[in-house]
């Protein structure tokens, strides 16, 4: 069996699931899972390109996937002039503040002679600083979430298409990434994991808490949509027509139409961004990766700036995932920060990109997908397991309750098992490096 | 990418996650012991026409015979690249030795692992990485007499009898010292096993002319108790002066055998190894 | 008068919550930095580790309510946590043989290691889960306070109270019994020196006889001890469930961080550290300030620095602090 062989059915093994789903349980499902595991297979690629191509080890993919989140109501949420008026430029203001203190320590730190004066300069100035950020921002801050808190309270978006939120989202991705990396990467060793795992949480702390930006906890529903809506689509005489003709009702056909819609788009970004990432593994500069990747002291030897090209594959990645992470959201129409776990959205992507084959980018899709497919699955198919071993208890047993209460937890028991089951037997993964 | 999928860390280095320093690099030939069988006569300790080399890969060493007795200082010199630590690693069990034996206290110890090497008698001090530099120099003798269950003490005063710095330093991290104290405190773990042959694997490496004679004169000590003392040398010329046997190696082989003083005097030897 | 009612203030709201959460913190942070130090990666499962044996703890202790057994004014906990200790050994023991075992065996590098402590991660979490549920669960019981802040105020007519929880107490007599007895066995005992010798330089500890294996199995030994104890000492002292273990995760490797990856001395420090810039950054100083301001002048607002939502952001930046002017953490990440 030749490796495209092998590779088409492992890809054809996946879509038979998903086919299977469809008929068992209901296209609608089996249409969702697609989605998300199109978007699972954007995240995949991003991880893969920094683990994969440089070896460097991220664990904050969530907080780069809710950045791509935030950067959809950003752009797409209707401009709210009201809320810009009351405080909106005042935060800008107090931001830039904040940052103006921050360049402002790096250059005390950068320009004065070691000592004790430079340690109370710098001191001085971060004081000074926050107190000025702290005055500046929280009457404003007030000022915005006054407005409307019960639908609004935040500074809104731009009122731009939701499909621009899209490469929003990656660049303010790209954005956090820089800044990590500029820090953790030019430190004496590198400090990415504990860096990244640390930023993702502050991240979302910053989402849950500040409600001026995107309505923290109490989230943001009814996002624009770049697909119409499934009653409008019901009340079209047009689509109804063609619903009956094909001998669907409406409401089926309104709702696969709109999922099928989503998975078109999604299909369309995983397919270019995929087409990039192979280009990218070809070109010079992803052999040079990989050069740095396999012999660093080498690489370093013959002149390659070695931190540079770290920082840019680390940066490329992270976008992939903010632009996965708007696609999220704006399939999801909403955004709620108080959903984002780190074991859902980095360790579960992880499991994805290893499952697959670190280093191949059809390995992570087929992993992304595969896992995907698996996440959703494994708690009806527990469900259904704990049912089977529970049967011959007797009806009530506190025994019997407490397992088939916990089969929903048999998910992360599994997702476990898997990674280690491929992790020991064949650790390349499924489609490996070639 | 390493052929070992498990060994392939994708060069990451991040420090926030992985440990690397004091890592094993050791490749010992055999991860488990085999028999040992007994043999008569012969030298004491004996690496007898060795032909090997790591792993998988071609030979390094050819038919090289090396040997020492108690009371003996055997040397092995040559060139550089010349097989010199290897020969000494294919007696400590590092290197695959694929003909020939290696022959102690009349057992063939051949297949044994160095952990073995070292419970059957063996002391062996590598040539860097040999102290624990973050425990005492007093912890780092203790280390030395772990596979020991008696009374340590005897031994730990006669190190120290021999290395008196050492006694001084005893309650100082061993990283602290200077290169002639840390190769001190290397050869006194060793020899807390109470070794029957001692190997040292370039000891004088990276210390100073005058901290050399100091440690040649050390181990003239050591040996005048009637440990057989097997040593890799670079200096040549001084390492020969102490020696009751010479082995120049080439490329591998045994170039030319002899006393120290024989070799010294040998004018081939003098003209391509001792500059003249 | 006033001072003394800022000095009551300060402990009762930020010296001694810092203290009990330094504890837990470093006796966290410890068990990371053996693992470290010894086995050579950071081990993602360490938060499900510290929540396993708490949850056998907590299991146990349940059992022992309800059969009567109780410990006075101490919690039951105390009692049950040996068993708690025994319960989280044969799982790390377990783990060890069935998945950690092979990759030493394949001298596989740290860096793969780590992706299998995800693994483990995984399966611990879904086994906690599974077990205990996902919820809060209340094992707590015993005396709850002991000193409470109106017998505080009573005893010292001061016009703040100060309020010691019996757990606070036990989480510092505990972490101080634990840390003595782990720096005896490690500076101390044969089995102790060997570990750290094993972590300062491998090869020779193989040469010196050392058996990696027994250095690794007391490592999984004492670490589970550790975890169980921070694990339960937490529970006890906020509330036991199984995410926030995860979530501790971040402060705990924030702590062995800051403290020099590898040095037990310093994950105690670290603990501390990151304990104490939590508490107090994202404390209001209203109270304290307003009995040391002169009268009149007693500030406006909270003068809470950071909302306490933001205590994880609180660590990292702790920790990056501590990175760029010390790379190797402040105890100089040496070895064990």
């Amino acid at each position: 069996m030749t490796e495209t062989v092998k590779n088409t059915a492992l890809f054809l093994g996946v879509a038979v699931l998903v086919v299977i789903t469809g008929f068992m349980q209901s296209w609608n499902s089996a249409i969702l899972i697609v989605n998300m595991g199109l978007i699972s297979a954007i995240m995949a690629i991003g991880v893969n390109l920094q683990w994969g191509f440089a070896g460097l080890f991220n664990v904050g993919v969530m907080g780069f996937v809710a950045l791509g989140g935030l950067a959809v109501v950003l752009v797409a949420e209707p401009l709210s002039p009201e809320a810009w008026s009351a405080g909106g430029f005042g935060i800008v203001l107090a931001l830039l503040l904040g940052a103006a203190t921050v360049v402002a320590a790096v250059l005390v730190s950068r320009h004065m002679p070691k000592g004790r004066g430079r340690n109370l300069a710098m001191l001085a100035v971060l004081v000074l600083g926050f107190v000025l950020y702290r005055a500046v921002f929280d009457p404003n801050v007030m000022a915005v979430e006054a407005i409307n808190p019960a639908a609004a309270g935040n500074i809104g978006g731009l009122g731009l298409p939701v499909l621009l939120a899209w490469p929003a989202g990656g660049l303010l991705a790209a954005g956090a990434a820089w800044l990590i990396g500029k820090t953790a990467l030019g430190l004496r060793s590198d400090y990415l994991a504990i860096a990244t795992l640390g930023i993702a949480e502050i991240i979302i702390a910053v989402m849950k808490n500040e409600d001026w930006l995107a309505r923290g906890v109490k989230n943001v529903i009814g996002l624009p949509r770049p697909v119409p809506y499934e009653i409008d689509l019901q009340n079209d005489a047009g689509f109804v027509e063609s619903a009956a003709s094909l001998g669907i009702d409406p409401v089926t056909a309104s709702t696969l139409y709109v999922k099928l819609g989503y998975s078109v788009l999604f299909m369309v970004v995983l397919l270019v961004l995929l087409w990039m990432a192979q280009m990218a593994l070809k070109s010079p500069w992803g052999r040079m990766m990989r050069a740095i990747r396999d012999n660093e002291v080498a690489a370093e030897a013959m002149g390659k700036d070695v931190t540079r090209r770290h920082l840019q594959i680390f940066v490329l990645g992270s976008a992939v995932c903010g632009i996965a992470g708007a696609m999220m959201t704006t399939l999801d129409g909403q955004l709620t920060p108080g959903t984002y776990q780190p074991l859902r959205f980095t360790f579960l992507i992880w499991v994805m990109v290893i499952v697959g084959g670190s280093g191949n980018n059809f390995g992570a899709v087929l992993g992304a997908m595969l896992i995907w497919f698996l996440w959703v699955q494994v708690e009806p198919l527990g469900l259904f397991l704990m049912q089977v071993i529970t049967s011959g208890m007797a009806e009530g047993s506190a025994l019997k309750s407490h397992l088939i209460d916990s089969a929903a937890h048999m998910r992360l028991l599994t997702m476990g098992i898997i990674l280690l089951l491929v992790l020991r037997f064949s650790p390349r993964g499924l489609i490996p490096e070639k | 990418m390493s052929d070992n999928p498990y060994q392939d860390g994708r060069g990451n280095k991040d420090a926030s996650i992985t440990n690397t320093k004091g890592m094993g690099t050791m490749t010992p030939a055999h991860r488990k012991s085999g028999p040992t069988t007994k043999v008569d006569g012969g030298p004491f300790l004996i690496g007898d026409t060795m032909t090997g080399g790591y792993g998988k890969g071609p030979d390094i060493l050819h038919e090289c015979t090396i040997a020492v007795n108690p009371g003996e200082i055997a040397v092995i010199v040559g060139p550089n690249g010349a097989g010199k630590s290897t020969a000494m690693k294919a007696v400590f069990g590092m290197l695959d030795v694929r003909s020939g034996s290696v022959r102690l206290d009349g057992e063939d110890i051949t297949k044994l692992t160095p952990q073995d090497r070292v419970v059957k008698g063996m002391g062996f001090v590598p040539q860097t990485n040999n102290i624990f530099t973050s425990m005492t120099v007093e912890e780092n003798l203790e280390m030395g007499a772990f596979i020991r269950r008696d009374d340590i003490r005897e031994t730990m005063e006669q190190v120290y009898d021999l290395f008196p710095i050492l006694r001084e330093k005893r309650y100082q991290a061993a990283g602290e010292l200077s290169g002639g104290q840390r190769q001190q405190v290397a050869v006194g773990r060793a020899l807390m096993t109470k070794p029957k042959v001692l190997m040292l694997d370039e000891p004088t490496a990276g210390v100073s002319p005058i901290v050399m004679d100091e440690l040649f004169d050390r181990i003239i000590e050591v040996s005048r108790t009637g440990l057989p003392i097997l040593m890799v040398e670079q200096n040549a010329k001084q390492a020969l002066a102490i020696a009751d046997k010479g082995y120049v190696l080439v490329q591998g082989r045994n170039a030319f055998t002899g006393t120290g003083k024989e070799l010294l005097e040998d004018p081939e030897v003098r003209k391509s190894f001792l500059g003249g | 008068m006033e001072i003394l009612n800022a000095l009551v203030a300060l402990s009762n709201f930020v010296l001694i919550p810092a203290i009990a959460y330094g504890s837990q913190l470093a006796l966290g942070a410890l068990g990371v930095t053996l693992i470290y130090g010894i086995l050579r990666f950071s081990n993602f499962a360490h938060g499900d580790t510290m929540a396993f044996g708490a949850m056998i703890t907590v299991l146990v202790t349940w059992w022992m309510q309800s059969h009567g057994i109780h410990l006075g004014p101490l919690p039951t906990a105390l009692l049950a946590l040996p068993f708690g200790i025994l319960g989280c050994m044969a799982l790390v023991l377990v783990t060890d043989r069935a998945v950690y075992r092979f990759y030493r065996e394949q001298k596989a590098k740290p860096v793969i290691l780590v992706i299998v402590s995800m693994g483990v991660m995984f399966i611990m979490n879904g086994l906690v889960r599974f077990i205990i549920g996902p919820n809060d669960q209340n094992f707590a019981d015993g005396t709850r306070f002991l000193i409470s802040a109106r017998d505080f105020k009573k005893m010292t007519g001061l016009d703040e109270g100060l309020a010691i929880k019996t757990t606070q107490a036990l989480t510092v007599v505990v972490a101080v019994i634990c840390v003595a007895l782990l720096f005896w066995f490690l500076n101390r005992t044969r089995t102790g020196k060997s570990m750290r010798a094993y972590s300062d330089n491998e090869d020779l500890a193989l040469l010196s006889g050392i058996n990696p294996e027994r250095v690794v199995m007391y490592t999984w030994l004492i670490v589970a001890a550790l975890a169980t104890t921070a694990g339960v000492l937490y529970g006890l002292d906020k509330s036991f469930k199984p995410f926030v273990y995860f979530q501790l995760l971040l402060p705990i490797f924030a702590s062995a961080i800051v403290g020099g990856l590898g040095s037990p001395l310093g994950a105690i420090a670290g603990g501390f550290v990151i304990a104490f810039s939590e508490v107090t950054v994202t404390y209001a100083w209203k109270k304290v300030l307003g009995y040391l301001a002169p009268e009149g002048m007693s500030p406006d607002g909270l003068l809470q620095l950071l909302s306490t939502d933001y205590k994880f952001a609180v660590s990292f930046v702790i920790l990056l602090i501590v990175l760029l002017f010390k790379p190797t953490g402040l105890f100089k990440g040496k070895a064990v």
